[in-house]
């Protein structure tokens, strides 16, 4: 599946990552046909279009966190900068710019602001979650400073690019996040940068001697997980008719949850936005889920956190047996 | 390192809430005596029992009547459309009066403990008067305690505090109110014998949690074919609340002929999940919201009625209750209080100002307002 981190088994080590995908694909089947026989409803076509209409942003971003985790870093500022993108592109819509340039803006913004960290991480040598934590302040403190907390109406039609459906049916979201998986985990499993990531956050050592240049590599990282920032900032932001100029809450923990629970390792080098996008999927549909089984949604939480915890220990327990091996 | 990361990680996830036993009210609702309003339209509450004052005293006040005073505003959050509008009528109260500089400052998110932080520096700092909307009634009262103890006048508005921490309340309207209103929009607009669903913010809410229990108890008494289908939150999340209004509508199909929205960020969120559904006119969306937000779907009548008090007008009035206070017109055992354009505004429950009956935005006069 993909380029292992140096000293492992590569066989093995696909057989397993194959299988966290396989399993995740399972789930999300297996969870489906469990609910739809509680309730036939959650089966409906509308449904299940809804749970990926409604959080292929989630989806989207968690691609761009997946390529941080695996590059062995973390990013927490990502939720507040969607805020502030979403922000940008709203108010450039309403104040009259062409809804090219508005949508364009959230994008190179994205991709400026996660640059500019990825070259502080990379060069400086400052530890991620202490870079992206000072960035979290900055983002959430300025979006507020600069807009009152104002919300953004009267958002003109054509800048909702999540109403937009292809061929007439096909909703754009749902096939953002689908186009942008697969050429993702393509890139990251076929192309020379995109295995250099693995290298980076597998063992930075052999990457450097292999002539892979960690900064460089880490910088195109962050800049690529800007760019999928800005393009889950505009599905955020067109979905509705009202942009709260506000972070939205716990927006990071969602995306990290979806990468962790799709196999993508926490200790870095493992992992693909395939298993990502169908942890998305997954915790989508359990929120869901819960409300067709007539179960608190508190619980939704909790579910989360245990869909971690599993997650996260069977990738010790792995790595310890690998090393054993 | 990572792995700590990993753990710090786990700790924040893991923060499930325990659900609260349902009891025979609707979900959401809390458990607290209920005191709905007649049935028939235009009837007034009956006279509460008149009450002696029951608010605090702040402790050697400087005597600024009639000179400028500085005020502080902390509501709940800021960076919401609704406590935006509030502000916005305590810049024009301002104005009006003339001598009175008022500013606000709060937390982003609505949480008490910053709030406190707040309230706590700017009784450091000197101000002769706050406003505030509390994030706890009892939580806040300390530090509210804490400012009349140093002389500052503390008047609150939108969401109470224990009433001897503060000197007067404006209370926005009666929870009974509002719940009458919301009731019977969706019985008209939905059906008197038909189901509905409620998006809150969460359970423990107060104020969601004071409205829906006095809803419950309205239909009850007046509207006892509706049938309740169940409450959802949503806490204060724009797209989680679109989320959780479109999972009611496809679990419950033709049985849902209406959608609550408890908060100003579920309503409109409720009505986008009702326009994608492509269901205008045939689940109504009846709920509490500002005017800007829900303007695209009342203009397309896809929504009838918001119901709200003008939070504008909200502002306003404490303002001038400050004010009041502060030049000595508003004395304990005052019955009303002169509110500038708002006219003589009455005191209720000992230390409360009642702003009036609850404000219904709809296509004829939702232009007039922008906030």
């Amino acid at each position: 599946m993909t380029l292992a981190g140096a000293g492992a088994d590569p066989r093995r080590r696909l057989k397993v990552l194959a299988s966290q995908e396989a399993l995740l694909a399972i789930a999300v089947i297996g969870l489906a046909i469990a609910v739809g026989l509680y309730n036939p409803r959650f089966l409906a076509a509308r449904n299940l279009s809804d749970v990926l209409l409604g959080n292929a942003y989630i989806a989207v971003a968690a691609v761009g966190m997946s390529m941080v985790i695996v590059s062995g870093n973390i990013d927490i500022s990502v939720g507040a900068l969607i805020g502030v993108l979403a922000t940008i592109s709203g108010t450039l819509a309403v104040n009259g710019a062409p809804i090219l340039v508005a949508w364009l803006a959230a994008l190179v913004a994205g991709v400026a602001v996660m640059a500019l960290q990825g070259v502080i991480i990379a060069y400086l040598r400052i530890p991620a979650i202490v870079v992206t934590l000072g960035m979290l302040s900055i983002l959430k403190g300025g979006l507020i400073s600069v807009t009152g907390g104002k919300w953004i109406t009267d958002l003109p039609d054509s800048f909702h690019l999540a109403d937009i459906e292809l061929f007439g049916m096909l909703p754009f979201p749902v096939v953002l996040m689908i186009l942008v998986t697969i050429l993702a985990a393509l890139w990251m499993r076929y192309s020379a940068s995109g295995r250099a990531i693995y290298a980076v956050g597998g063992n930075a050592e052999a990457a450097r001697l292999c002539g892979i240049s960690q900064p460089r590599t880490i910088v195109m990282v962050f800049a690529l997980h800007g760019l999928f920032a800005g393009a889950a900032a505009l599905l955020y932001a067109t979905q509705l008719r009202v942009i709260q100029s506000t972070v939205p809450p716990n927006l990071e923990l969602t995306i990290i949850t979806a990468s962790v629970v799709g196999g993508v390792s926490i200790l870095g080098g493992v992992g693909t936005v395939v298993g990502s996008t169908l942890a998305a999927v997954l915790i989508a549909e359990i929120a869901s889920a819960l409300v067709f089984i007539d179960v608190s949604p508190y619980w939704i939480r909790a579910v989360q956190g245990a869909l971690i915890l599993v997650t996260v220990i069977a990738d010790i327990l792995r790595r310890r047996r690998m090393a054993g091996a | 390192m990572k792995l700590g990361l990993a753990a710090a990680f786990l700790g924040a996830t893991l923060l499930a809430g325990a659900a609260s036993a349902a009891d025979k009210r609707w979900d959401g609702a809390d458990d607290l005596p209920v005191n709905p309003l007649a049935c028939s339209a235009g009837e007034a509450s009956a006279a509460p029992a008149a009450k002696p004052y029951d608010g605090g005293k702040p402790t050697n006040a400087a005597d600024k009547a009639g000179k400028p005073i500085t005020l502080v505003d902390v509501p709940k959050l800021i960076g919401i459309g609704y406590f935006n509008a509030t502000s916005k009528g305590m810049q024009d109260a301002a104005k009006a009066l003339g001598n009175v500089t008022v500013k606000t400052d709060g937390p982003t998110e609505a949480k008490i403990d910053e709030q406190i932080k707040f309230i706590d520096n700017y009784i450091t700092s000197g101000v002769d008067g706050i406003l505030f909307a509390a994030n706890d009634p009892v939580a806040i009262a300390p530090v509210l305690k804490k400012a009349l103890s140093k002389g500052i006048h503390v008047v609150g508005y939108d969401a109470n505090s224990t009433p001897d921490a503060r000197e007067w309340f404006v209370n926005q309207a009666e929870f009974n109110g509002i719940a009458k209103s919301m009731v019977d929009s969706m019985a008209k607009e939905a059906g008197e014998d038909k189901g509905f669903a409620i998006v809150t913010s969460t359970f423990t809410t107060p104020n969601q949690a004071r409205w829906i229990a006095e809803m419950w108890a309205y239909a009850q008494k007046c509207h006892p074919k509706l049938k309740w289908l169940e409450t959802v939150e949503a806490q204060e999340d724009n797209n989680l609340s679109f989320n959780q209004a479109t999972t009611l509508i496809n679990k419950h199909g033709d049985k849902l002929a209406g959608l609550f929205g408890m908060t100003s960020v579920a309503t409109p969120a409720s009505a986008e999940a009702v326009t994608k559904a492509k269901l205008c006119g045939k689940v109504a969306v009846v709920g509490l919201a500002t005017p800007n937000a829900m303007k695209p779907y009342v203009n397309a009548d896809c929504v009838k009625s918001v119901v709200l008090w003008n939070p504008v007008d909200l502002g306003y009035a404490a303002t001038y209750v400050m004010r009041a206070v502060v030049d000595g017109s508003l004395k304990p055992g005052a019955t009303s209080v002169d509110a500038g354009k708002l006219g003589k505004l009455n005191v209720v429950n000992g230390s409360e100002i009642l702003l009036g009956s609850p404000f219904i935005f709809t296509k004829q006069n939702i232009k007039d307002f922008d906030f």
